[in-house]
């Protein structure tokens, strides 16, 4: 089932030129910088830090952890701090809870409410993350879910789903794959995928990104 | 229970645990008013205009049909100019007025009037 709300936007798109909902975008963004609300920059400024925030940053945290017990320690302590170690920035007020998946526990990430997200970690959400089935789905019947993104959980793993807040925010660690004790941290990144983050597939395998 | 009592129950946004059909693993590219929006609420968010759960409480608010039909950010933009009325930091006339001039600006590019493209926010002659 297709949610409603992901219909194709008519207005915009093949002309270039925009519709109603683009004008409206534009009129309140130009109203609060004519009144002092914002500054003109502070929009495109904000624009290059979301295109900066892709997966491959979440990728590169959960590899350094698989590689340093102690940074792994401290971002289990504390994400969002271990992430600022590594120089990324929040720009929001929200905290990070990273979750480490085991051979007794896999972890689930979902935003029931509506689509909250470690975007400082990951960059924004998939569309699919954002909808009805997902959301309403995930809490109800993981396992389910799961086997619905190619996951198989076996029934003594214990499944733990986190729906997600305004201010706490949920970051999975996937186990890190056998046969790769060899490999370096940029090599292990590129088996860390952003649904592996999300918890709703394991982390690759190593055989399907070799050469 | 009532038919009712289950509205009361459930407000819009609420719909952890329901049943639901299956997960189509879409995504799309963000239209670039689409990542403006985004970057919007993030600045209002900065300046504690409006926060995180205002928005979402605004999407509710804007009811059951609207949330169905509305896109994602077509709902964000709408909530967004809602709370600012509601926090009198815009008027709805003066967010119509602005609109007219937004969309007589696109109408003088489409028409060749203007000499301008669209400026580097993307969001149509200057």
């Amino acid at each position: 089932m297709k949610d409603s709300h992901d219909h194709p936007h008519a207005e915009t798109g093949a002309t270039g030129r925009p519709g109603y909902y683009d004008f409206l975008e534009s009129a309140v963004r130009e109203l609060l910088i004519e009144k002092g609300h914002l500054a003109a920059g502070e929009i495109r400024r904000q624009i290059e830090v979301l295109d900066s925030r892709t997966p491959a940053v979440g990728a590169k945290v959960v590899a350094k952890a698989w590689c340093d017990p102690l940074f792994k320690a401290r971002l289990l302590a504390n994400g969002r701090s271990a992430c600022e170690e590594l120089g990324i920035s929040f720009y929001d007020d929200t905290q990070v809870v990273v979750l480490e998946n085991t051979s007794s526990v896999h972890n689930l990430v979902v935003c029931t409410l509506c689509s909250c997200y470690p975007r400082p970690i990951l960059g924004l959400p998939p569309d699919w993350y954002k909808q009805k089935p997902y959301r309403a789905r995930a809490v109800a019947e993981p396992r389910v879910v799961l086997a619905e993104f190619g996951t198989i959980i076996p029934d003594d793993v214990e499944i733990r789903v986190h729906d997600s807040t305004a201010m706490v925010r949920y970051l999975v660690m996937p186990q890190r794959p056998a046969g790769t004790e060899s490999f370096t941290e940029e090599q292990l990144a590129e088996l860390v995928t952003r649904d592996a983050m999300i918890g709703v597939i394991r982390a690759n395998q190593p055989a399907a990104n070799e050469p | 229970m009532t038919d009712t009592a289950n509205l009361v129950q459930r407000l819009p946004n609420d719909i952890g645990g329901l049943s639901a059909g299956k997960i189509e693993q879409v995504d799309h590219e963000l239209e670039p008013w689409e990542k403006r929006c985004h970057a919007l609420a993030d600045v209002l968010d900065f300046h504690k205009i409006i926060n995180t759960e205002e928005k979402r409480c605004g999407v509710e608010a804007l009811g059951a049909e609207m949330v169905a039909k509305l896109s994602y950010y077509e709902r964000w933009i709408v909530a967004f100019a809602n709370i600012l009325f509601r926090k009198r930091i815009l008027t709805p006339t003066e967010l119509a007025l602005k609109m007219q001039d937004v969309q007589k600006r696109w109408d003088a590019y489409d028409n060749g009037v203007h000499a301008h493209g669209p400026d580097d926010l993307g969001d149509g002659p200057a």
